[in-house]
């Protein structure tokens, strides 16, 4: 046999040395002995049986449902707190609370998720389905933290807590660790069997492969989804009250567990459970060794915490090459007409004008308040938005036209902080900026590498995986952020004359200089939306096998619109850097990249204006509550709101920005066209008006009555004439 | 004469599945060849192989006798391929005439004779007949118009070969008029070759000059419509009649 250099063995011969050389370099001073390695054995695969367990929920119901699940580990964490309560506060045996919290709260969970939101995003835009998990993520997380109030500290009993244990060498592996891990296996073989052996399970997967042929074969989909997101929720759950023992029952720790369980999930390719078990052992087993024998220093201090995305990361250069689908356009009955440079100029004329008489007090209103008298802090925060703004302008490209879903975005604006501090930012000097754009631009590439052959869902993990990276790893560095600077790192930035930083003096020109930057680039994206550069874009996220049959190169494709966005976050990094003056290690939080993207996303991500709206919106939030006398109702409201957004973006999967700029079209008495339309797709849409559902069980459990063959007539767009359809002629059905 | 294309004893196995076996199929420049067979025969997994959207598992694909197997898609749209799916792959937000502007867009990184995309987008918009709807989003329009805005996409990268998946069905009687019409000036003022995949038997009949039949994956007849037509294999393959059965 040949040897052949797969791409593969490459990266598996890279990956083994780049290991080999951060094992080498890192040693620390534990030695080899039966001790250290039993330590490292048992405290290892306790770890990777939760991971495992957190882990095959998320597969479950991606198998299941084609939803990946982001909000798993914060159901889980909400779980967890329900067990919490009902044993600790309220003092159940533990079998009887598990009972309630897995068998009654977890199902009802699921099931109320699927009938109110999941059902809808069957065939929605992966980067509506991925928002939509999102946002009930940080729902389920408002939620927790608003019943159990992060005031003291709680604490979950470990299972028989206060029993020894099994002596394994000279380490005790306790009783609970030993649960977990008989659990894990027991979860793994139990749902491979449901889903492989019973008619459920089967019934289940079926669904997601073609639901239209799994309703032929008798299978109720509304049954079956129900079902899917219960057991997601039970496993979570599970998942939760074994975790919490050992993290302690934080809300953070316990919600981003699904990083861990996202790379284990990725390392069993989204699908095979036996490997999600392998997956949880490989990253806990990599925790436990990197604990036991690695000493990284306090320059790389917080490495460790980066493993799963490490792992996560490397298990994307391992997975088989995406095939170009065909067969899977969907075709959204929605009416759009470019936006003219004209009016582009207008709307960021517009934006210049709003915010600019805000920083100047033009505004009189709400003028006894700090708000409206734009005191220093609000000023401040007026700039703090506006770069918020500008970060989301740079996903319109990448998210709404190429379809490549990246949540790192607010790490490369990191990232461009911290290299403005070092190139250009202390000396003022305008060039750094375009030094960091320049830099940036091919770092949004680097993420997307390993992800561009990969499909959509794997490159939004692979980003995530980037910026906790960034976060733990490159900016903790002290070379980049030295924790023991004091005072500012930038110097003021000289733009004809007027001086921008973060001094207070400077604030209203630093406002008033970004909201110019803004709408510039609001305008340059909008004459680019005109452009070819965008139609490929767009053709592209649209068919990508139809794209590619016309020529065109999607790789390269992909790689400029990168480009594009990792240059404008950049750019924001640049601004934000200047806006904070000093830099702090813990700026830069992955987690900030999911709500920024759930933000733009819920106004509307094809639209550049979205994140001029999305920022207002955020604004709105402190301003309202200033302005209403800071109510602790509109807190907590701030806290689910995430959530609210996540459903009406079920209901609305277009934005915010596209609706009302379709009523509002509607009404400017010189926009005819815009009415027309309206009434026409209203019309089109009544029509048409039968759920996918409907036509699963038409002629199984709903009759084939003439009303609803011809709504699906109209929906197939069959257009013969002929009153007698075959299919119900007055003698029977025809064959 | 070299074919335009030919598949060379072509085969695609998914899993025990052989989607298609050892298909052996010419298309010549100036005239329209069928491929016709029941649901199931493998017709788009042809296609698929020959644009390079699925791999084969043995077999050669030619383009005028130039291997182009392991050629990406995008690489054979620029060696004269251009085709149309079964299920629409139009590009849903962006309206008709954008959808044709990014092919003849793209084909400037070949083509270098300086053409203009917007003219040729306005001339291809007028030959297929679909001018009056060019600045609709594609997601609006009905299904039959949809399947236009392709053919004429894949004409905007001005190739030497058409492949053409069930081109006729979601339109109207008269709207398959015109597209025979269509095809038939193509074929004849522009040399093209096509290759079509269709399921209403009269247009096939009355457009192909040669048909190939495929039944479980594999050609089981192949001549000219007349000939087709009266082959006792065709009729038992489409009405599925007893030998057939015991056969397989």
């Amino acid at each position: 046999m040949r040897l052949k250099f797969s791409p593969r063995l490459i990266s598996a011969v890279i990956v083994a040395l780049i290991v080999a050389f951060v094992v080498q370099s890192n040693w620390g001073s534990a030695s080899v002995s039966g001790r250290t390695i039993a330590t490292f054995l048992v405290v290892g695969i306790a770890l990777g049986g939760v991971y495992a367990i957190s882990a095959a929920g998320l597969v479950v119901t991606y198998a299941t449902t084609g939803i990946f699940n982001f909000a798993q580990a914060a159901i889980g964490c909400f779980l967890a707190f329900c067990y919490w309560q009902l044993t600790v506060q309220w003092g159940l045996p533990t079998l009887v609370a598990i009972a309630i919290t897995l068998l009654i709260i977890a199902p009802a969970i699921g099931i109320a998720l699927d009938r109110v939101i999941m059902r809808r995003l069957r065939d929605a835009a992966l980067v509506v389905q991925l928002m939509v998990t999102v946002g009930l993520m940080l729902t389920f997380m408002g939620i927790t933290l608003t019943i159990w109030p992060p005031k003291a500290p709680r604490s979950v009993p470990h299972f028989f807590e206060g029993t020894k244990g099994v002596q394994i060498g000279d380490v005790i592996a306790t009783w609970h660790r030993i649960i977990t891990v008989a659990i894990a296996l027991l979860v793994a073989v139990a749902l491979r069997f449901l889903l492989y052996r019973t008619r459920l399970g089967i019934s289940m997967r079926a669904v997601v492969d073609s639901r239209s042929l799994a309703g032929l074969t008798g299978a109720k989909s509304s049954v079956i989804s129900g079902a899917s997101w219960s057991l997601g929720c039970m496993t979570a759950g599970l998942a939760g009250i074994l975790i919490a023992p050992e993290t302690g029952l934080v809300v953070e720790n316990l919600a981003l567990v699904i990083v861990v369980a996202a790379a284990a999930a990725a390392i069993a390719q989204l699908k095979s459970l036996p490997m999600v078990f392998v997956g949880g052992l490989i990253i806990g087993l990599t925790e436990a060794f990197t604990s036991v024998f690695l000493n990284f220093g306090t320059d790389w201090n917080y490495a460790p915490q980066a493993i799963p995305c490490v792992i996560l990361f490397v298990a994307l250069l391992f997975l088989p090459q995406a095939r170009l689908e065909t067969g899977k356009v969907r075709l959204t009955k929605r009416t759009e007409r470019l936006t003219k440079p004209w009016e582009a100029a207008v709307g960021g004329g517009v934006m210049i004008v709003l915010v600019g008489a805000w920083a100047n007090g033009w505004i009189p209103w709400f003028s006894g308040t700090t708000f409206g008298e734009r005191s220093a802090v609000w000023l401040g925060r007026g700039v703090g938005f506006m770069i918020v703004g500008l970060i989301m302008l740079s996903l319109v490209p990448l998210i709404g036209w190429a379809g490549q879903v990246s949540f790192a975005n607010f790490a490369i604006a990191g990232v461009g902080a911290v290299l403005f501090s070092h190139f250009g930012g202390q000396n003022g000097s305008p060039i750094g900026i375009l030094f960091v754009m320049l830099v940036c631009a091919p770092l949004g590439l680097l993420i997307a590498l390993p992800a561009l052959r990969l499909k959509g869902l794997y490159l939004a993990l692979a980003t995530l995986a980037f910026a906790e990276f960034t976060d733990k790893v490159i900016v903790r560095h002290p070379k980049m952020i030295d924790p023991s600077a004091t005072g500012v790192l930038f110097k003021p930035l000289d733009i004809f004359g007027i001086h921008i930083s973060s001094d207070a003096a400077d604030r209203k020109a630093f406002v008033i200089f970004l909201v110019i930057a803004f709408a510039l680039l609001f305008f340059m994206l909008e004459l680019l939306r005109r452009s070819r550069w965008a139609r490929r874009w767009i053709a592209m996220s649209d068919s990508p096998a139809a794209s590619a049959t016309i020529g065109i190169n999607l790789t390269t494709t992909k790689m400029a619109v990168f480009m594009l966005s990792g240059a404008m976050a950049g750019f924001a990094g640049c601004m934000l850097g200047l806006s904070q003056g000093a830099l702090r290690v813990d700026s830069f939080p992955m987690f900030i990249g999911l709500p920024l993207v759930l933000l733009l996303a819920v106004q509307g991500v094809r639209y550049p204006v979205a994140a001029f709206m999305g920022l207002i919106g955020l604004a709105s939030f402190p301003a309202l509550s200033e302005v209403m006398g800071n109510p602790s109702w509109l807190t907590q409201v701030s806290l689910i709101g995430p959530g609210l957004a996540a459903v009406a973006m079920a209901y609305r999967p277009e934005g915010a920005v596209f609706y009302t700029g379709r009523d509002l079209a509607g009404m400017l008495p010189w926009r005819a066209d815009a009415r027309e339309e309206k009434a026409l797709l209203d019309q089109r849409t009544r029509d048409q008006d039968i759920g996918r559902d409907d036509i699963n069980d038409l002629g199984l459990t709903r009759a084939f009555t003439r009303e609803k063959v011809a709504q699906l007539d109209r929906r197939l767009s069959i257009s013969d004439a002929v009153d007698e359809h075959p299919m119900v002629t007055s003698t029977g059905v025809a064959k | 004469m070299t074919a335009l294309l030919s598949t060379n004893e072509v085969v695609v196995r998914f899993g025990v599945l052989q989607a298609v076996s050892q298909a052996s199929i010419e298309v010549h420049a100036g005239r329209v060849t069928g491929l016709i067979g029941p649901n199931g025969a493998g017709k788009t997994t042809c296609f698929n192989v020959i644009t390079g959207l699925q791999e084969p598992t043995s077999g050669k694909v030619l383009l005028e006798g130039v291997d182009i197997t392991g050629k990406s898609p995008s690489k054979r749209a620029r060696l004269g391929i251009a085709r149309t799916f079964q299920k629409l792959e139009v590009f849903g937000s962006l309206s008709a005439r954008e959808n044709i502007m990014v092919a003849a867009e793209q084909r400037r990184a070949w083509d270098k004779s300086g053409f203009d995309p917007k003219k040729v987008t306005d001339e291809i918009l007028e030959k297929v007949g679909i001018a009056d709807v060019s600045e609709f989003m594609v997601g609006t329009l009905p299904t039959g118009t949809a399947r236009l805005v392709e053919l004429a996409r894949a004409l905007a990268t001005n190739p030497r070969l058409l492949l053409l998946d069930e081109a006729s069905s979601g339109l109207t009687e008269e709207e398959t008029e015109e597209m025979a019409a269509l095809l038939r000036r193509l074929v004849a003022d522009d040399g093209l070759g096509i290759l079509l995949v269709e399921h209403d038997m009269s247009f096939v009949m009355g457009i192909c000059e040669f048909i190939y039949v495929l039944d479980f994956g594999r050609v089981i007849a192949s001549g000219t419509p007349a000939e087709v037509q009266a082959n006792p294999t065709v009729q038992a393959a489409y009405l599925g009649t007893e030998s057939v059965e015991e056969a397989s």
